[in-house]
């Protein structure tokens, strides 16, 4: 351990700790930066977290500085504070203070800092300023405006470590130096995206995000990305019902501070066109009264013969389905659907998020043609939980023609096609719930939007159904559900799900 | 006028750059005395207490560097840098053109000091001839079994590399030239870590000038109080000081430590050529801030004097400036200078020496404004020690100490520019 003192308190911090974390640990906040990042390695070229350090003849900067026992460092006296305004200056001279049509404004660091310790008169005359490219687009999700970087070399440095891609460099010397791809190189790994979050200003913004909306009007929820079995957790940033991105959340026993390209890209799915809006009965819009009369004359006081569950839906809405159908007549299936190739970073050939949460309930996964049996042999009407299994072959095979099929879904394809009685339910930006992501870690995540149209939480509706075939208790509120689902499945009094760790929860022996 | 012949001996000697030569005069014979019997220690020790200091420029005494490489080092690496790029600045390529056998053999006692295997000497771009004749010459002593293994039946391997650059100032801060060998961008790297504990792959690596590594030998034959004999207590040795400018003689210089300005200007130098008056002198190399006339005639050429004097030593480029001389033009090639080379990755020096060049072209433009000369002094502020190596700075001193020491001439500028419009005559490669 250190003992050292920062802006004359004492701190005590193990040795090795970098004195940038230290002084942030101190500060409350963190010094003035661009180049620095947890994630990467120390680059010490923005120059801004200069701080004092008693005995030593110049300022020093924190990020390449490790904790000293007895080192004494003063972060706001007036040399630093005066070093960190003029280099911020030398920032901001040849940048196009664009803020007003730049997608970055708001959570820019160039802004903020210069807020805090700016000078607030410009002494370069605008056309004596360094021209570089604009708007150049370097791969499909990302786009750079050249005069707005501040080469503090995040982006590289996220492609040559990170990724380990390496398609961005910098290119050119002196002021004349600009980020860019390799000619004949995209930016098209599936990462690009972190590179627009970690860029500290607008040089690298979003093709997606450009030009939607101002960052300060957006709200945001604690989501679970439903890409893949990893869960990355996510920010989901969204306004008057529409989801306008999706960032990386931190989670250091998950995602760490990234996620993949494709998994912010779902969020798509939650506005498409292909949504179940309404109540379906025999293919036509039906109001929820009429569909709730035709669904209680269907199920005649019983469960369903089969309940079908997907790895797509919420750990509470398996828990009951399994209620509802019993545990000998509930399925998941077919086993292939949702693999394909993953990574070794975060994408996994899962590309479900909750597959871990049908073993965690005991639900077994059924092969294609197994499936298909089931199917056949049930008598009487059958559940489907989400997802769209008919898209195997086998499974449609099974469901064409047979009457008593009751999906509960959120998007139109062959299973609603096939099924008799379509009930519309909430994806998961539109309720709260959890998925357990591929490793066993349980995570919650909140409703970010309204549901759309006549569309409802998934849970509702199988509560519903479970007080149609007169099952007790009756389930009034998802925390009813959670109860009745952690007293399954967990010893008692280990988990309040209504009050999810923040990164997660390990169940004992969780970890495969 | 006492002559010292320890680095410029065979400056003058026909086919001086030969080995036959070299050998004949006593060439090989202090890294015969090292295989034959001398360990690394002890060599680290000669040197060190010849108080030799690193000619690069900096002047940090060379046995102290080498004495950083961590005893367990399994793998070190030897650079010689003669990327010689600062302006004013050119004794390497005399060394290496004129007798680059004294280098080699100056490489192989130093590799043997810090247990090196392998050696590059970098060779600045623009030096092509040299590259072949540091390659013959290198080519020459492998043959002789001076390179090689096991030389001179001493089981100590070694092999040098003689490497070109590509042409940039800033690779030969020793951490940018081992980027650059590497096949990175030629770019300097954050210290710590230092080259001495992991330099070139990550490996113990001493970066060492070409001066440096040529006076070893001498060292080694002669003994360090010898050499300690030479110059002053702080700054012993001699020291070659490259001569620009219109003094009658201009030229390489070999000088003990110490001697002062005033001799070396009117005895070795001839004083000013015909017509001529001395306005200013740059002691050492572009970077170092410059002495008005009445300055520099009361110093003396040894490190701590000039530091005195609010100077440095730096790498005996040393620029002479006449009265008919226009500072505010010659600041202007200067700035030019630093804001091309300037790698870019530093803030303060990247926008630092591009908003420099930008104000004294705007002066020498006639569009400059007084307000404009408190600006310089703010930018240099802005960049002066914030920086990861000391090019920000290379570009500050002088830009502080022209508009310190000579600021009426500025004046002038801006109010005759009022006037007459711009300068007509601009620096080559600064045309409009």
């Amino acid at each position: 351990m250190a003992k050292l003192t920062i802006d004359d308190q004492e701190y005590e911090f193990p040795d090795g700790t970098s004195l940038f974390e230290a002084c942030r640990e101190a500060r409350g906040e963190a010094l003035p930066h661009f180049c620095y990042h947890p994630d990467l390695p120390v680059a010490g070229v923005c120059r801004l977290c200069q701080v004092e350090v008693e005995g030593m003849p110049k300022l020093t900067i924190a990020c390449n500085t490790t904790v000293r026992d007895g080192m004494v460092v003063h972060t706001r006296s007036e040399k630093v504070n005066k070093a960190v305004q003029q280099i911020l200056e030398l920032h901001l001279i040849n940048h196009p203070v664009d803020c007003p049509i730049c997608d970055q404004a708001g959570e820019c660091g160039l802004q903020n800092q210069y807020m805090q310790y700016g000078l607030y008169e410009s002494k370069v005359e605008i056309q004596a300023k360094v021209k570089k490219h604009k708007a150049k687009v370097i791969g499909p999700y990302v786009i750079l405006d050249m005069e707005r970087c501040v080469l503090c070399s995040r982006c590289v440095r996220f492609c040559n470590e990170v990724t380990g891609t390496g398609e961005l460099g910098i290119f050119n010397r002196g002021d004349r130096a600009e980020v860019d791809v390799a000619p004949g190189v995209e930016l098209d790994n599936n990462y690009s995206m972190n590179t627009v979050d970690i860029c500290p200003v607008g040089a690298l913004t979003s093709r997606d995000f450009r030009f939607a909306k101002r960052v300060w009007m957006l709200k945001s929820a604690q989501g679970v990305c439903p890409g893949c079995a990893t869960g990355c957790n996510v920010r989901i940033d969204h306004e008057a019902g529409r989801i306008y991105r999706l960032k990386p959340r931190y989670n250091p026993e998950v995602n760490g501070r990234w996620m993949c390209d494709r998994g912010r890209m779902t969020y798509k799915q939650v506005h498409s066109e292909r949504r179940l809006l309404t109540p379906l009965d025999g293919g036509k819009d039906v109001t929820w009264a009429a569909a709730r009369e035709q669904l209680a004359r269907m199920l005649e006081g019983k469960p369903p013969a089969l309940a079908v569950v997907s790895p797509h839906a919420s750990l509470e809405e398996m828990f009951l389905a399994v209620k509802l159908a019993g545990a000998e007549a509930t399925v998941s299936g077919p086993a292939n659907l949702d693999r394909e190739d993953g990574d070794d970073l975060l994408l996994d050939a899962d590309r479900t998020p909750n597959r871990r949460g049908l073993a965690t309930l005991g639900i077994p996964e059924l092969q294609s043609g197994a499936l298909a049996d089931r199917l056949r042999a049930a008598s009487g009407p059958v559940l489907v939980l989400g997802g769209d299994p008919a898209r195997d072959e086998a499974v449609a095979g099974a469901m064409e023609g047979r009457e008593g099929l009751i999906f509960v879904g959120d998007h139109d394809g062959p299973t609603a096609q096939a099924a008799q009685l379509v009930l519309p339910a909430a994806v998961w930006a539109e309720k709260a719930g959890v998925f357990v992501n591929r490793m066993g870690r349980w995570q919650g995540f909140q409703q970010a939007v309204a549901r759309p149209g006549a569309v409802r939480d998934g849970w509702r509706i199988l509560a519903e159904m479970l007080s149609l075939t007169g099952a007790a208790p009756a389930f009034e509120s998802l925390r009813a559900v959670r109860r009745g689902l952690t007293a399954k499945v967990l010893p008692e009094g280990e988990l309040d799900m209504d009050r999810m760790p923040e990164f997660g929860f390990m169940p004992a022996g969780g970890e495969r | 006028m006492k002559e010292y012949k320890i680095l410029s001996a065979r400056f003058e000697r026909p086919d001086g750059h030969k080995l036959s030569v070299y050998e004949q005069e006593g060439g090989y014979q202090a890294l015969r005395k090292v295989l034959g019997g001398m360990d690394a220690a002890a060599v680290r020790e000669t040197v060190k207490a010849s108080g030799l200091r690193g000619r690069g420029g900096a002047g940090f005494p060379t046995g102290v560097k080498w004495g950083f490489v961590p005893q367990d080092a399994q793998e070190v690496y030897f650079f010689v840098n003669a990327d010689e790029s600062e302006p004013g600045t050119f004794k390497d390529r005399f060394l290496l053109d004129y007798d680059p056998h004294q280098t080699i053999e100056g490489t192989i006692i130093s590799c043997f000091a810090v247990r090196a295997h392998l050696a590059f000497i970098y060779i600045r771009g623009e030096f092509g001839w040299l590259v072949d004749r540091v390659q013959t010459a290198v080519d020459e002593a492998y043959a002789a079994g001076y390179l090689g293994k096991d030389i001179l039946g001493s089981g100590f391997d070694l092999d040098i590399i003689v490497h070109k650059g590509a042409g940039a100032y800033i690779c030969g801060e020793e951490t940018g030239l081992i980027n650059s060998v590497e096949g990175r961008k030629g770019q300097p790297s954050i210290k710590p870590p230092f080259p001495a504990v992991a330099g070139f792959l990550g490996k113990p690596t001493i970066v060492n000038n070409v001066e440096s590594v040529a006076t070893v030998p001498w060292v080694i034959n002669n003994g360090p109080e010898a050499y300690k004999a030479i110059g002053t207590e702080k700054s012993p040795g001699t020291k070659l000081f490259s001569v620009s400018g219109p003094v009658k003689r201009p030229g390489v210089y070999e000088i003990p430590l110490g001697l002062p300005f005033r001799e070396f200007f009117q005895d070795y130098l001839g004083g000013m050529v015909e017509g001529e008056e001395l306005k200013a002198v740059i002691v050492g190399g572009s970077s170092v801030p410059v002495l008005p006339a009445a300055e520099v005639m009361n110093v003396n050429l040894d490190y701590e004097s000039l530091q005195q004097a609010g100077t440095m030593l730096g790498s005996g480029g040393m620029i002479v400036i006449p009265e008919s001389c226009d500072m505010v033009e010659l600041i202007q090639v200067l700035m030019h200078f630093y804001y091309d080379e300037s790698c870019g990755q530093c803030t303060p020096c990247r926008e630092g020496t591009g908003w420099l060049h930008k104000l004294v072209k705007k002066l020498r433009g006639g569009e400059g404004t007084p307000a404009d000369l408190e600006l310089l002094e703010h930018v240099c502020g802005g960049m002066a020690g914030l920086t990861i190596c000391p090019l920000a700075d290379a570009a500050v001193m002088p830009m502080r100490s022209f508009l310190g020491k000579f600021r009426p001439e500025f004046e002038a500028l801006i109010q005759e520019t009022a006037t007459t419009g711009p300068r007509t005559r601009w620096p080559r490669g600064e045309q409009e």
